[in-house]
């Protein structure tokens, strides 16, 4: 159990990434076809929205002005900070005088990166049921296997 | 106003797309000059900064004025576009394929999309704005969104076609979508290690501190299999050929040249800059594993053409392998092999072009491209078929064409890192074309056709009409001058995009 508990999120998303994706690629129903693309992509979406979540955390606006600082702190980048400046130091000490509690801070860039992957998302699985739409107008069929023997006669 | 021309390199064919489709509805007349006008725009403005590069170095274009942060130890907060060596020269040859594929695509629009123009040239300058998007970010997210917005507009452009072309479009839209996602999840790992999404921070913070990051490594292949299932390398190969076959004329000229090429370049990105070269080099497994595939993929494509008739689907399998050549420069890792593989994406812009524009000429006029019905092509259409001659030579590998050069570059790499069966399948490839080239010769030159059959005196001329013909042979002689103009191409642009410390 403790082993499952802190990974359930990523255990959730790679059972739907893999169903999304099986479904996509060994189907030969269009339609589930595209069912499949849209499970896939939310197990994306979950991925990237599960990483950036936080328990207690708030949303990261803060009073005085330099918002980037908070931002840098609250997903710093494992020993990839540079060494701190002093000059630097002192000029956050100006900026700060309460610096807030960084573990109380969300990065919500992930959250941002997912309305935009959901707004793509949206577009191609409208683009896909076009598409077959179009092609059921021309075979009167969902299946691959029949489009494709009717393709070739 | 100089200063705007990075951003207005990818607005100025946004804005002519945007247009295009609300003037639609009231002039639908409107819509082919307004895309030719911000196609122009584009590649004025790209063809500037291309040569403002070497003078002042990389240019950075900070969008919303959100650039390095001085209280954020200079890092880059936002979007940033950049112009630099390796994707100046891209987003030229990008831009300007673009420019002379609109002037020519118009007879073959008119005839083959009676009623859809409109539509057809919003989706067309869209479909720019995603490819050049994705040269010019610098931003490994934003790059996502651009591959999307070209192959959203990629998938309905080649669903104008007729009968099988609906079916290939959907086989298209899965593997792209598939790939496309492969590639989000990589940026997510990335980005969960690095903290980053900008491409100039990620190639400090990677090399510094992630070069042992499981995390970052799963990162890393799941970007290279992204890009490799969007430019239809060797084992997802399978949806190229009937989508770009079975397109109407103007979208597989567009397309063939522009989509793989641009996907080819986003992995050099990946390959040259975020991860660096010596990550490569520290991982001979998946070194071997693309050099391996890119021996496969020449193969397989060259092979398949050979057992081809119509001219397109053969066209098309030279796309599979060109895309094998690409691939495995670049993975070669040393100085030759990138110099040869960059030099190729230009190159093989430039010749899948001139081949997809000489085909739609000979459909303009024969109605079909089938190998059989091309008796005595060159007494009927002298032009395209010298310009024919031309492209097949540069596919080839002879001298003064560009195709010569970017060979050379790869086997001089291929032979310098011992991997012999790449330098043999590249051989075995120029001879499969030079068999095509002399089949295609025998039929169309050596087969004079009867004129007296008709009743005329003299075989009738029936070249394309004049807006098809000048780009299509501007394109075949851009072959030659790129080819003469490799010296000025490798060192001022070429050997300076690579990164220092390479084994040369």
């Amino acid at each position: 159990m403790e082993e499952i508990v802190p990974k359930f999120n990523y255990i959730v998303v790679v059972i739907l990434m893999m169903t999304g994706l099986w479904s996509m690629l060994a189907q030969s129903n269009l339609i589930k076809k595209c069912i499949g693309m849209a499970i896939f992509q939310t197990g994306i979406i979950l991925f990237f929205i599960s990483i950036g979540a936080k328990n207690n955390a708030s949303i990261p606006i803060v009073a005085k002005e330099p918002l980037g600082q908070a931002l840098g702190q609250a997903h710093a980048p494992e020993g990839s900070q540079p060494p701190a400046k002093p000059e630097l130091a002192a000029a956050k000490a100006e900026a700060y005088p309460d610096p807030p509690d960084v573990n109380k801070l969300t990065n919500p860039l992930t959250q941002i990166l997912m309305l935009t992957a959901i707004v793509v998302g949206v577009a191609t699985l409208g683009v896909g049921l076009a598409l077959a739409q179009k092609v059921y107008q021309q075979h009167n069929s969902f299946d691959e296997d029949e489009i494709l023997e009717n393709q070739t006669k | 106003m100089t200063e705007h021309l990075p951003i207005l390199i990818v607005l100025a064919p946004l804005l002519g797309a945007v247009f295009a489709a609300l003037t639609s509805w009231f002039w639908p007349r409107v819509s082919f000059p307004i895309v030719l006008f911000g196609l122009a725009i584009s590649c004025i403005s790209s063809l500037l900064l291309v040569f403002e590069v070497p003078a002042s170095g990389v240019i950075h274009y900070q969008l919303g004025g959100w650039g390095k942060q001085k209280e954020y130890a200079d890092m880059v907060v936002g979007i940033q576009i950049s112009v630099d060596y390796l994707n100046g020269l891209i987003l030229a040859a990008v831009t300007t394929i673009a420019l002379l594929t609109a002037i020519y695509s118009q007879p073959t629009v008119e005839r083959e999309l009676e009623g859809q123009q409109r539509y057809f040239y919003a989706l067309f300058s869209l479909l720019v704005v995603g490819l050049l998007g994705i040269t010019i970010t610098g931003d490994i997210f934003n790059l996502y969104v651009f591959m999307e917005i070209a192959a959203l507009s990629s998938y309905a452009l080649l669903a104008y076609g007729k009968k099988r072309a609906t079916m290939a479009s959907f086989n298209y839209l899965i593997m792209g979508t598939m790939g496309a996602c492969l590639y989000l999840l990589g940026v997510g790992f990335v980005f969960v290690k690095a903290g980053t999404l900008n491409i100039e921070n990620l190639s400090q913070i990677i090399p510094d501190s992630l070069f042992s990051s499981q995390a970052a490594f799963v990162g890393f292949v799941l970007i290279i299999v992204g890009a490799w299932s969007k430019m239809a390398f060797f084992p997802m190969h399978g949806w190229l050929t009937n989508a770009y076959t079975y397109a109407p004329t103007a979208s597989g000229a567009l397309l063939a040249p522009l989509a793989t090429k641009v996907s080819v370049y986003a992995m050099l990105r990946i390959m040259i800059t975020v991860y660096s070269i010596d990550y490569i080099i520290q991982s001979p497994n998946i070194q071997t594993v693309a050099l391996l595939l890119s021996t496969i993929a020449i193969l397989v494509g060259s092979f398949y053409s050979l057992t081809q008739t119509n001219l397109r689907k053969i066209a098309c399998f030279f796309i599979v392998s060109e895309i094998g050549y690409m691939v495995g420069g670049a993975w070669l890792a040393n100085a030759p092999g990138l110099k040869g593989a960059i030099y190729h994406v230009v190159a093989d812009a430039a010749m899948t072009s001139a081949i997809f524009m000489v085909i739609g000429c000979i459909i303009y006029r024969l109605g079909q491209a089938d190998l059989k019905k091309l008796d005595g092509l060159y007494y009927r259409m002298p032009v395209t078929f010298i310009a024919l001659v031309i492209t097949m030579a540069a596919l080839i590998g002879v001298p003064p064409t560009c195709g010569f050069f970017s060979k050379f570059y790869l086997i001089q790499g291929a032979a310098q890192a011992g991997t012999w069966h790449f330098v043999i399948a590249l051989l075995i490839s120029s001879l499969i074309k030079a068999t095509i080239l002399f089949r295609i010769i025998e039929i169309a030159y050596n087969k004079v056709p009867n004129p007296a059959k008709d009743g005329n005196e003299t075989i009738p001329r029936e070249e394309a009409p004049l807006t098809m013909l000048i780009p299509t042979a501007l394109v075949a002689l851009g072959l030659i001058a790129l080819g003469l103009a490799t010296d000025t191409l490798v060192t001022d642009f070429i050997a300076k995009a690579l990164p220092a410390g390479l084994p040369s």
